[in-house]
């Protein structure tokens, strides 16, 4: 097998045991939800409760989610395993634009309240942008503009022509 | 006919047109950027139509949506890349022929095919809803309840690469539908004494949150391409718009065939123009005398592809207008905007708002109308919009995103909502669960528990929903739905699984 061929291989054992990771946890949510379920009291004007369909619904999934366990555990090799912590880290370098777009959004949207919808936005907008771009004079003008366009524009747009008031923060 | 012509009279005002030939714009332009789909689009214009009447916001939206379908041919045909994912077929034929130097052609024929397809699906729009309507108010709930998990199937059935995964997707979807209080008695449930999920799930949050954020993060995955921020655009636009009206004419067949799976699947809840385009494709690539030639640069593919996918627009509307179930997510917003007027959605609409279900269908003529005549003379400003480098196009639709949430509620902490629902998303779709069928989950869980309960409450026996015979009927297409899925899965898999195994041993 050729090196790049190994390598996929070895990307997709690791993705089928992030997969795995994933049925557990969501089995463990569904066991604790089912229960939590029972506790929703029940009505005597009807022969389901409020609790009976998110029981079945819950049910349901643990139920998925064993069978796809048991696919998953017979699936993978055991020395995939091992390599499992190293094939995430390089999946997650892989794709660390992702990281930091997501990180960046939460960022901007806690600021949001605080900041006020304008300046929060121009921040994010001309921020993230510059992170994603290739830098050059002419992109960083670009930039700047739609930065200000999408942030105090839109906030303009919204207040004066749609009447919807964005959030205008502390400050 | 009173009906019809309050419809059209409301349609037929100037501020109405001009918004409708602005959603038209927005709808191609929004379609045509990759990562862009149709839904975000009309996602985003939702908020912008609850200043406006229930016809004119409604024909708003129709028109982002006849527009969006045909918006995703631009980038599928100029770039190989499907601006939308109803538009993955037309990159087969239409690309090649862009890349043989004709990619005004490829262009128009797309857009004539979507115009005609459009045009077929209203027709038929026309003529089906009113007796499905009809029908489907001496549906009770058992039956919807058995068309609900009939729907729930298809997803399942239709969406992704694994079955386990899409099961998973869509009950997870009808969890997060359980969250908030009970539809029937108002008890609360699973809100973890916060505030914010006392009343629910906001359905619009979470779609934006898994469907826009995770699809705009996911475009940055591969640093070099967003860094680059390169376009492939070449040759010369060239549209012979007439001659290629008689060329896409000349295959009747094809365009009414196409035309009629597109409205098939768009009536299905659950399935969309993600899924006619491959399949008109493909019949039409079965019946064509020369399937070799698919996949070359055959006008045949383009028109399949794009008829197919705009003929959904219509399809899709007719179980939300007969039955008051969304064919799609799309149609779930449209609902959505409808509900937001005060209108409920149900068979009940085309009787007590005739008006409303005419304008709809008056307004997806003129939208097809208004999209052809925006498409052809304006074919070159477009162009402009696919060449917008990922890198600008990223955060900007990220804020207009968080716009849109806002604006829906006037709530900050649906924005938390939005990160948490968007970091989930992507999680759920880099481990390859399809994120298609956990929003049909969250619209259809309400429906099916509904129904479910006041079944039950009605008559305590449980068989009505067998003995029932559209209840039956429809439970025995959820059956027969599932074991589709399983075999085709199952063919699917059988020589990958083969070769991995031998490798893994």
């Amino acid at each position: 097998m050729s090196q790049t061929g190994l390598e996929n291989e070895r990307a997709r054992e690791a993705g089928e045991i992030a997969r795995l990771l994933s049925y557990v946890l969501i089995l463990l949510a569904s066991v604790a939800l089912f229960f939590a379920a029972t506790g929703i009291p029940a009505s005597r004007f009807e022969r389901l409760g409020a609790g009976a369909f998110p029981q079945i619904v819950f049910g349901a999934i643990s139920l998925v989610a064993m069978i796809a366990i048991i696919d998953a555990l017979r699936k993978i090799p055991g020395s995939a395993y091992g390599r499992f912590a190293e094939q995430t880290v390089a999946w997650a370098r892989r794709r660390y634009l992702v990281f930091i777009s997501l990180g960046a959004l939460t960022l901007y949207l806690l600021a949001i309240p605080v900041l006020g919808f304008s300046i929060a936005s121009l921040v994010f907008l001309f921020t993230l942008q510059m992170i994603l771009m290739p830098r050059r004079p002419k992109s960083i003008l670009i930039a700047a503009v739609v930065a200000l366009i999408f942030s105090f524009g839109l906030n303009w747009l919204f207040a004066d022509v749609f009447t919807v008031f964005l959030p205008r923060g502390l400050l | 006919m009173d009906d019809f012509l309050t419809g059209a009279a409301q349609i037929f005002t100037f501020t109405t047109l001009a918004y409708m030939l602005a959603g038209s714009i927005a709808g191609i332009v929004a379609a045509a950027i990759p990562g862009f789909t149709v839904t975000m689009a009309i996602v985003l214009t939702l908020p912008l139509t609850f200043a406006m009447e229930p016809l004119q916001g409604i024909a708003v939206m129709l028109a982002v949506y006849v527009g969006g379908y045909t918006g995703g041919l631009i980038s599928a045909a100029l770039l190989g890349i499907p601006g939308t994912p109803s538009s993955v077929a037309t990159t087969f034929d239409a690309f090649p022929m862009a890349r043989n130097g004709e990619p005004g052609r490829a262009l128009s024929i797309g857009v004539w095919a979507s115009f005609f397809g459009t045009l077929i699906s209203t027709i038929v729009l026309i003529f089906a809803a009113p007796p499905l309507a009809l029908f489907a108010v001496k549906l009770g709930p058992w039956e919807y309840f058995s068309l609900i998990v009939f729907a729930l199937t298809i997803v399942a059935s239709l969406v992704g690469d694994s079955v386990i995964r899409g099961l998973l997707a869509g009950l997870i979807g009808l969890a997060l539908s359980t969250v908030g209080t009970d539809p029937l008695l108002g008890r609360p449930r699973f809100d973890f004494g916060i505030e914010t999920l006392e009343a629910g799930l906001p359905f619009l949050v979470v779609l934006i949150g898994i469907f826009a954020i995770s699809q705009l993060v996911s475009e940055v995955e591969d640093a070099k391409t967003v860094r680059s921020g390169s376009t492939l655009v070449t040759g010369a636009i060239d549209f012979q718009t007439w001659k290629v009206m008689r060329e896409v004419l000349m295959r009747p067949v094809n365009l009414i065939r196409s035309s009629m799976v597109g409205v098939l699947i768009g009536a299905l809840p659950g399935a969309g123009g993600s899924i006619a385009n491959l399949v008109a494709y493909d019949q039409a690539k079965r019946a064509s005398k020369t399937p070799e030639a698919f996949g070359k640069g055959e006008p045949g593919g383009i028109v399949a592809s794009e008829a197919g996918n705009s003929a959904t627009a219509g399809g899709g509307l007719i179980p939300l207008i007969g039955l008051g179930i969304p064919g799609s997510a799309v149609d779930a917003i449209l609902m959505a905007s409808l509900m937001v007027h005060g209108i409920s959605v149900g068979p009940r609409l085309i009787m007590d708002n005739g008006d409303l279900v005419y304008g709809m269908f008056i307004a997806m003529a003129v939208s097809s109308l208004m999209m052809l005549v925006v498409a052809v003379c304006s074919m070159r400003l477009f162009l402009r919009v696919t060449e917008v480098p990922k890198w600008l196009i990223v955060p900007v639709v990220m804020v207009c995103c968080v716009v849109g949430t806002f604006a829906l509620n006037n709530r900050v902490t649906d924005l938390y909502l939005l990160i948490f629902i968007g970091i989930a998303g992507y999680a759920l779709r880099a481990l390859g669960y399809s994120l298609a069928p956990l929003v049909l989950g969250v619209i259809l869980g309400p429906i099916a528990e509904t129904n479910l309960r006041r079944a039950l409450m009605t008559d305590e026996d449980p068989t009505l929903f067998v003995t029932r015979p559209i209840s039956l009927i429809f439970l025995v297409a959820a059956v027969l739905s599932i074991a589709w899925a399983i075999r085709t899965h199952l063919k699917k898999n059988k020589t990958p699984e083969r070769s991995s195994d031998a490798t893994a041993s």
